[in-house]
Protein backbone atom coordinates (compact mmCIF):
# COMPACT_ATOMS: atom_id res chain seq x y z
CA UNK A 1 0.00 0.00 0.00
CA UNK A 2 3.16 2.17 0.73
CA UNK A 3 4.48 1.53 -2.23
CA UNK A 4 1.34 2.35 -4.46
CA UNK A 5 1.41 5.55 -2.73
CA UNK A 6 4.76 6.20 -3.21
CA UNK A 7 4.48 5.57 -6.79
CA UNK A 8 1.01 7.63 -7.37
CA UNK A 9 2.25 10.20 -5.65
CA UNK A 10 5.37 10.58 -8.03
CA UNK A 11 3.29 9.55 -11.45
CA UNK A 12 0.94 12.61 -10.28
CA UNK A 13 4.12 14.63 -9.70
CA UNK A 14 5.14 14.02 -12.88
CA UNK A 15 2.41 14.34 -14.66
CA UNK A 16 1.54 18.15 -12.69
CA UNK A 17 5.23 19.07 -13.56
CA UNK A 18 4.86 18.35 -17.43
CA UNK A 19 1.01 20.39 -17.19
CA UNK A 20 2.88 23.37 -15.56
CA UNK A 21 5.78 23.69 -17.87
CA UNK A 22 4.17 23.08 -20.66
CA UNK A 23 0.93 25.86 -19.43
CA UNK A 24 3.50 28.59 -19.34
CA UNK A 25 5.14 27.61 -22.87
CA UNK A 26 1.78 27.93 -24.63
CA UNK A 27 0.91 30.83 -22.87
CA UNK A 28 3.81 33.07 -23.83
CA UNK A 29 3.54 31.93 -27.28
CA UNK A 30 -0.28 33.16 -27.06
CA UNK A 31 0.29 36.29 -26.20
CA UNK A 32 -1.38 38.41 -25.38
CA UNK A 33 -4.14 37.67 -23.45
CA UNK A 34 -7.49 38.39 -24.32
CA UNK A 35 -10.81 36.62 -23.59
CA UNK A 36 -11.86 36.15 -27.24
CA UNK A 37 -11.60 33.77 -29.88
CA UNK A 38 -8.54 34.35 -30.82
CA UNK A 39 -6.75 34.04 -27.95
CA UNK A 40 -7.90 30.80 -27.79
CA UNK A 41 -7.38 29.99 -31.39
CA UNK A 42 -3.30 31.08 -30.51
CA UNK A 43 -3.46 28.75 -27.62
CA UNK A 44 -4.71 25.64 -29.42
CA UNK A 45 -2.71 26.42 -32.59
CA UNK A 46 0.78 25.29 -30.97
CA UNK A 47 2.12 22.28 -29.67
CA UNK A 48 2.59 23.14 -25.66
CA UNK A 49 -0.81 23.36 -25.21
CA UNK A 50 -1.13 19.08 -25.98
CA UNK A 51 1.67 18.62 -23.52
CA UNK A 52 -0.73 20.20 -21.05
CA UNK A 53 -3.84 18.13 -22.10
CA UNK A 54 -1.65 14.98 -21.61
CA UNK A 55 -0.32 16.20 -18.19
CA UNK A 56 -3.99 17.40 -17.38
CA UNK A 57 -5.35 13.74 -18.18
CA UNK A 58 -2.79 12.11 -16.30
CA UNK A 59 -2.91 13.68 -13.83
CA UNK A 60 -6.56 13.32 -13.77
CA UNK A 61 -6.93 9.41 -13.89
CA UNK A 62 -3.98 9.00 -11.13
CA UNK A 63 -5.77 11.75 -8.73
CA UNK A 64 -9.17 10.24 -9.55
CA UNK A 65 -7.31 6.47 -8.46
CA UNK A 66 -5.41 7.75 -5.36
CA UNK A 67 -8.37 9.56 -4.23
CA UNK A 68 -10.52 6.21 -3.47
CA UNK A 69 -8.44 5.54 -1.09
CA UNK A 70 -6.70 8.67 0.33
CA UNK A 71 -8.77 11.68 2.18
CA UNK A 72 -9.10 14.51 -0.37
CA UNK A 73 -7.11 16.94 1.79
CA UNK A 74 -3.78 15.58 2.56
CA UNK A 75 -3.84 13.75 -0.88
CA UNK A 76 -4.03 16.68 -2.26
CA UNK A 77 -1.48 17.95 -0.30
CA UNK A 78 0.89 15.49 -1.74
CA UNK A 79 -0.28 16.59 -5.23
CA UNK A 80 1.04 19.57 -4.80
CA UNK A 81 4.58 19.22 -3.87
CA UNK A 82 4.66 19.85 -8.18
CA UNK A 83 5.62 23.94 -6.89
CA UNK A 84 9.33 22.13 -5.87
CA UNK A 85 9.84 20.39 -9.38
CA UNK A 86 8.58 23.03 -11.15
CA UNK A 87 10.73 26.06 -9.70
CA UNK A 88 13.78 24.53 -9.84
CA UNK A 89 13.32 23.41 -13.58
CA UNK A 90 12.11 27.32 -14.35
CA UNK A 91 15.56 28.11 -13.90
CA UNK A 92 16.57 26.17 -16.24
CA UNK A 93 14.02 26.02 -18.74
CA UNK A 94 13.27 29.64 -18.81
CA UNK A 95 15.48 31.53 -17.16
CA UNK A 96 13.79 32.68 -14.21
CA UNK A 97 15.91 33.28 -10.67
CA UNK A 98 15.29 32.55 -7.12
CA UNK A 99 14.53 35.54 -5.82
CA UNK A 100 14.22 35.97 -1.94
CA UNK A 101 10.79 36.15 -1.63
CA UNK A 102 10.40 33.09 -3.92
CA UNK A 103 12.46 31.05 -1.60
CA UNK A 104 11.23 31.90 1.60
CA UNK A 105 7.76 31.68 0.26
CA UNK A 106 8.10 28.08 -0.90
CA UNK A 107 10.14 27.08 2.52
CA UNK A 108 6.81 28.35 4.14
CA UNK A 109 4.52 26.37 1.63
CA UNK A 110 6.86 23.28 1.74
CA UNK A 111 6.19 23.24 5.30
CA UNK A 112 2.35 23.83 5.44
CA UNK A 113 2.15 20.85 3.22
CA UNK A 114 4.62 18.71 5.72
CA UNK A 115 2.32 19.52 8.20
CA UNK A 116 -1.13 19.31 6.40
CA UNK A 117 0.60 15.75 5.47
CA UNK A 118 1.32 15.17 9.26
CA UNK A 119 -2.04 16.11 10.44
CA UNK A 120 -3.16 13.36 8.32
CA UNK A 121 -1.03 10.62 9.65
CA UNK A 122 -1.72 11.54 13.29
CA UNK A 123 -5.43 11.86 12.04
CA UNK A 124 -6.14 8.11 10.81
CA UNK A 125 -3.18 6.13 12.04
CA UNK A 126 -4.82 3.13 11.56
CA UNK A 127 -6.53 3.75 8.34
CA UNK A 128 -3.97 5.32 6.54
CA UNK A 129 -0.69 3.29 7.98
CA UNK A 130 -2.45 -0.14 9.08
CA UNK A 131 -0.70 -2.45 6.89
CA UNK A 132 2.96 -0.48 7.29
CA UNK A 133 2.60 -0.89 11.03
CA UNK A 134 1.78 -3.97 10.91
CA UNK A 135 5.28 -4.73 8.87
CA UNK A 136 6.68 -2.72 11.04
CA UNK B 1 8.79 38.58 -17.48
CA UNK B 2 7.94 40.47 -14.33
CA UNK B 3 4.76 42.42 -14.50
CA UNK B 4 5.29 46.08 -14.69
CA UNK B 5 6.25 47.84 -11.73
CA UNK B 6 6.45 45.11 -9.76
CA UNK B 7 2.96 44.92 -8.35
CA UNK B 8 0.32 42.52 -9.72
CA UNK B 9 -2.40 43.66 -11.96
CA UNK B 10 -5.94 43.62 -11.82
CA UNK B 11 -5.77 41.08 -14.83
CA UNK B 12 -3.62 38.69 -12.66
CA UNK B 13 -5.31 38.95 -9.54
CA UNK B 14 -8.67 38.35 -11.30
CA UNK B 15 -7.72 35.20 -12.87
CA UNK B 16 -5.84 33.89 -10.01
CA UNK B 17 -9.37 34.07 -7.98
CA UNK B 18 -10.98 32.49 -10.72
CA UNK B 19 -8.50 29.82 -11.03
CA UNK B 20 -9.16 29.23 -6.97
CA UNK B 21 -12.90 29.10 -7.45
CA UNK B 22 -12.87 26.98 -10.38
CA UNK B 23 -10.51 24.30 -8.55
CA UNK B 24 -11.97 24.60 -5.57
CA UNK B 25 -15.41 23.82 -6.99
CA UNK B 26 -13.36 21.18 -9.64
CA UNK B 27 -12.15 18.90 -6.27
CA UNK B 28 -14.98 19.11 -4.45
CA UNK B 29 -17.10 17.76 -7.52
CA UNK B 30 -14.58 14.82 -7.95
CA UNK B 31 -14.82 14.30 -4.25
CA UNK B 32 -18.27 13.96 -4.55
CA UNK B 33 -18.05 11.54 -7.66
CA UNK B 34 -15.74 9.27 -6.19
CA UNK B 35 -16.41 9.03 -2.90
CA UNK B 36 -19.70 7.81 -3.74
CA UNK B 37 -20.13 4.37 -1.80
CA UNK B 38 -22.40 3.03 -4.27
CA UNK B 39 -20.45 3.22 -7.06
CA UNK B 40 -18.52 -0.10 -7.45
CA UNK B 41 -15.29 -1.39 -8.69
CA UNK B 42 -13.89 -0.79 -12.01
CA UNK B 43 -15.73 -0.12 -15.22
CA UNK B 44 -18.78 -0.11 -12.92
CA UNK B 45 -17.41 2.56 -11.23
CA UNK B 46 -16.73 4.17 -13.84
CA UNK B 47 -19.94 3.94 -15.62
CA UNK B 48 -22.31 4.88 -12.22
CA UNK B 49 -19.79 8.64 -12.03
CA UNK B 50 -20.23 9.40 -15.70
CA UNK B 51 -24.45 8.54 -15.41
CA UNK B 52 -24.60 11.72 -12.21
CA UNK B 53 -23.40 15.16 -12.61
CA UNK B 54 -20.78 15.64 -10.41
CA UNK B 55 -18.31 13.92 -12.41
CA UNK B 56 -19.31 16.35 -15.35
CA UNK B 57 -19.36 19.23 -12.96
CA UNK B 58 -15.51 18.91 -12.15
CA UNK B 59 -14.87 17.93 -15.71
CA UNK B 60 -16.42 21.71 -16.83
CA UNK B 61 -14.70 23.72 -14.61
CA UNK B 62 -10.97 21.88 -15.20
CA UNK B 63 -11.79 22.56 -18.63
CA UNK B 64 -12.44 26.51 -17.72
CA UNK B 65 -9.78 26.44 -15.44
CA UNK B 66 -7.08 25.13 -18.38
CA UNK B 67 -7.71 28.39 -19.92
CA UNK B 68 -7.90 30.88 -16.96
CA UNK B 69 -4.36 29.27 -15.48
CA UNK B 70 -2.62 29.46 -19.21
CA UNK B 71 -3.32 32.97 -19.45
CA UNK B 72 -2.39 33.78 -15.51
CA UNK B 73 0.68 31.80 -16.42
CA UNK B 74 1.61 33.80 -19.63
CA UNK B 75 1.51 37.41 -17.26
CA UNK B 76 3.74 36.00 -14.42
CA UNK B 77 7.20 34.04 -13.44
CA UNK B 78 6.29 30.29 -13.51
CA UNK B 79 8.38 29.84 -10.15
CA UNK B 80 6.18 32.74 -8.99
CA UNK B 81 2.64 31.27 -10.31
CA UNK B 82 2.80 27.67 -9.35
CA UNK B 83 3.86 29.69 -5.62
CA UNK B 84 0.75 31.59 -6.14
CA UNK B 85 -1.11 28.55 -7.14
CA UNK B 86 -0.53 26.86 -3.65
CA UNK B 87 -3.35 28.82 -2.24
CA UNK B 88 -5.92 26.36 -4.00
CA UNK B 89 -4.45 24.25 -0.94
CA UNK B 90 -5.95 26.39 1.56
CA UNK B 91 -9.36 27.04 0.22
CA UNK B 92 -9.98 23.00 -0.36
CA UNK B 93 -8.66 22.78 3.50
CA UNK B 94 -11.46 24.89 4.21
CA UNK B 95 -14.64 24.23 1.88
CA UNK B 96 -13.40 20.74 2.76
CA UNK B 97 -13.95 21.32 6.50
CA UNK B 98 -17.33 22.88 5.74
CA UNK B 99 -19.33 20.71 3.05
CA UNK B 100 -17.55 17.07 4.10
CA UNK B 101 -17.01 17.72 7.82
CA UNK B 102 -13.16 17.33 7.08
CA UNK B 103 -11.79 18.47 10.72
CA UNK B 104 -9.19 21.21 11.31
CA UNK B 105 -6.83 20.06 13.52
CA UNK B 106 -4.38 22.44 15.14
CA UNK B 107 -1.76 20.54 13.03
CA UNK B 108 -3.87 21.56 9.72
CA UNK B 109 -4.61 25.07 10.50
CA UNK B 110 -0.99 25.25 10.97
CA UNK B 111 -0.45 24.05 7.96
CA UNK B 112 -2.71 26.30 6.54
CA UNK B 113 -1.85 29.19 8.13
CA UNK B 114 2.17 28.23 6.44
CA UNK B 115 1.06 27.87 3.29
CA UNK B 116 -0.93 31.38 3.13
CA UNK B 117 2.03 33.20 4.80
CA UNK B 118 4.15 31.84 1.89
CA UNK B 119 1.62 32.95 -0.52
CA UNK B 120 1.76 36.06 1.05
CA UNK B 121 5.15 36.42 0.58
CA UNK B 122 5.59 35.37 -3.08
CA UNK B 123 2.22 37.86 -3.76
CA UNK B 124 3.82 41.15 -2.14
CA UNK B 125 6.80 40.45 -3.10
CA UNK B 126 5.89 39.80 -6.86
Amino acid sequence: MKRFYLFGFLLLMGFDTLAQVSFKYAGSQALPVAASVAWVLRVFGQPWVYGAVIGYIGAFFTWMTLLKHAPIGPAFAASHLEVVSVMLLSIWLFDEHLTVARVLGAIAIVAGIVCLGLAESHEHPAAATAPDAARA
Amino acid sequence: MSPAAGSISTLVASLWLLNVVLDTGGQLAFKAAAGDPHAGDGLARWKHMAARPWLWFGVASYVIEFLVWIAFLSLVPLSEGVLLGSINIVAIMIAGRFLFGEKLTRMRVLGILLVTLGVVIVGVAG
